[in-house]
């Protein structure tokens, strides 16, 4: 280390320090960076304006796809954003940024971040595996100790948002960031509308008690699919749904209307959200270009920046953003 | 980035134009176009790149009628504003409306590239 004042011979050599042994040499060494981390990651809780983690209980429910959208919806926002990937077995937020198979940059002892679609900064342990393909099982402390370097490590500059994306279930991860990352905002619960993912849904929120990190609210995910057509100019449409429902629409003056279907069960996070009074952030459809997005690299807000999908995570994100309001900023008088 | 922006107190909305007031007790107007056509949003911002399309941009803005925006804070940080037409995705930093104000350029005369900040 090269900026270490912990130097092997004493630097004023007038009076003849103890010399230190290799080992209490190393423990200091150890000790002093230990502290440079603190000091870093408190001043990170500084530049960071807000951090986000995002959760749930069951695995596969949307958290990458829902911490990306968010990240890239307050980007297009204008918003300074960067995503921390936490997930050290199968972390797949590089994929969904456009950065599949980016290596960890370091430069003087620092590790910064790759840039991924409008600008959003990404830190992955995927950046770390050698392959993407073979998951690394990682022991508990080597991995919860690789987490903190991430956090205190890491050159984020200003950043209005951090988000972070983490594996699935309620493990050390979170805990560890929780404790590492000064004055985090809080959660944001993501869960489908089917009844196993809800009740892991509704652990997470009891953790979250645990945690002393605020839930911020329920996402609801793959929660109906929209089809959109073309009809006669402010015609009515009808289509016939699940279960026997007939679900109707309006074409607009030219002619384009959308329908969402509900394929699971419909309001499931909403119920969740109601039962455990914790807000509900909104519904994002099910859509298939998600999942195209995964493979190919570019994200569903990034290729129909207009579209269902980044508009429900415009609508997410404002209420987000509603839930995120510091009692300092009500100073203004708005007339 | 400047270093000792003052806290905004008071956001009046008046016919064309908002008239701010600082804690320090400046005070300052930026005028609807202003502000519209400094958007920071992913979808404005590289309009004002060339000049050309700047201009494009600040043409469409004129052209709106000229209304108050709700407006809404963004945690302690930011404003958004909500126009009937056109844009209203941009979050406004506090540091960008302190720009604007001073009448300078808010991106700093750095073109925009995403992540280019
Ligand atoms: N709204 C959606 N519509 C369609 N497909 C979706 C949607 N959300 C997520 N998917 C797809 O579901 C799969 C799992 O999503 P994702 O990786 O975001 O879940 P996860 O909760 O992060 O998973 P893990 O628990 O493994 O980390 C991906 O293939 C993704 O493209
Ligand atoms: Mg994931």
């Amino acid at each position: 280390m090269a900026d270490s004042p912990v130097t092997q011979h004493g630097a004023n050599s007038g009076e003849v320090p103890a010399e230190a042994t290799p080992q209490e040499q190393k423990q200091m060494e150890q000790a002093y960076a230990q502290m440079k981390r603190k000091m870093s990651m408190a001043e990170i809780g500084r530049k960071i304006k807000h951090k986000v983690m995002v959760l749930s209980g069951k695995g596969g429910v949307g958290k990458s796809t829902v911490s990306t959208g968010l990240a890239l919806a307050l980007a297009q926002q204008g918003l300074k954003v960067g995503i921390l990937d936490i997930d050290i077995t199968g972390p797949n937020v590089p994929k969904m940024m456009g950065l599949d198979g980016r290596r960890l940059h370091v430069e003087s002892g620092r590790i910064h971040p790759a840039q991924g679609h409008l600008g959003v900064k990404v830190i992955s342990m995927a950046f770390l595996l050698d392959n993407e393909d073979t998951p690394v099982v990682w022991r508990g402390p080597i991995k919860l100790g690789a987490i903190q370097q991430f956090i205190g490590d890491v050159e984020w500059g200003d950043l209005d948002y951090l988000i972070i994306d983490f594996p699935p279930g309620t493990s050390d991860e979170p805990l560890t960031v929780a404790q590492s990352l000064p004055d985090i905002d809080g959660m944001v619960i993501v869960t489908t509308p089917q009844d196993v993912a809800l009740l892991d849904s509704r652990k997470s929120i009891t953790f979250s008690e645990s945690l002393k990190v605020p839930v911020l609210g329920v996402v609801e995910n793959m929660s109906g699919y929209t089809i959109n057509g073309k009809a006669t100019a402010n015609s009515e449409v009808q289509i016939a749904g699940p279960a026997g429902k007939t679900l109707k629409a309006t074409a607009d003056g030219e002619g384009n209307f959308s329908i969402t279907i509900d394929i699971f069960k419909e309001g499931g996070g909403k119920s969740t959200a109601d039962e455990f009074g914790v807000p509900f952030l909104g519904a994002l459809p099910f859509d298939p270009g998600f999942v195209r997005g995964g493979d190919d690299g570019v994200h569903r807000i990034v290729s129909e920046p207009e579209g269902p999908s980044a508009v429900a995570f415009a609508k997410v994100v404002a209420a987000l953003q509603d839930q995120i309001v510091d009692s300092s900023g009500s100073g203004l008088e708005i007339i | 980035m400047s270093e000792e922006m003052p806290n905004l107190t008071r956001f009046e909305r008046r016919d064309v134009d908002v008239a701010l007031t600082y804690d320090d007790g400046s005070e300052f107007v930026i005028t609807y176009d202003d502000l519209r056509h400094a958007c920071p949003c992913a979808k404005c911002s590289p309009m004002r790149n060339e000049d050309e399309a700047s201009k494009t941009l600040r043409r469409q803005v004129e052209a709106h009628p000229k209304e108050k925006p709700q407006v809404r804070t963004v945690g302690n940080y930011a404003l958004g504003f909500e126009w009937s037409v056109g844009c209203s995705s941009g979050i406004y930093r506090f540091e960008r409306i302190w720009d604007l104000a001073n009448r300078r350029d808010p991106d700093n005369g750095r073109p925009y590239v995403h992540g280019a900040w």
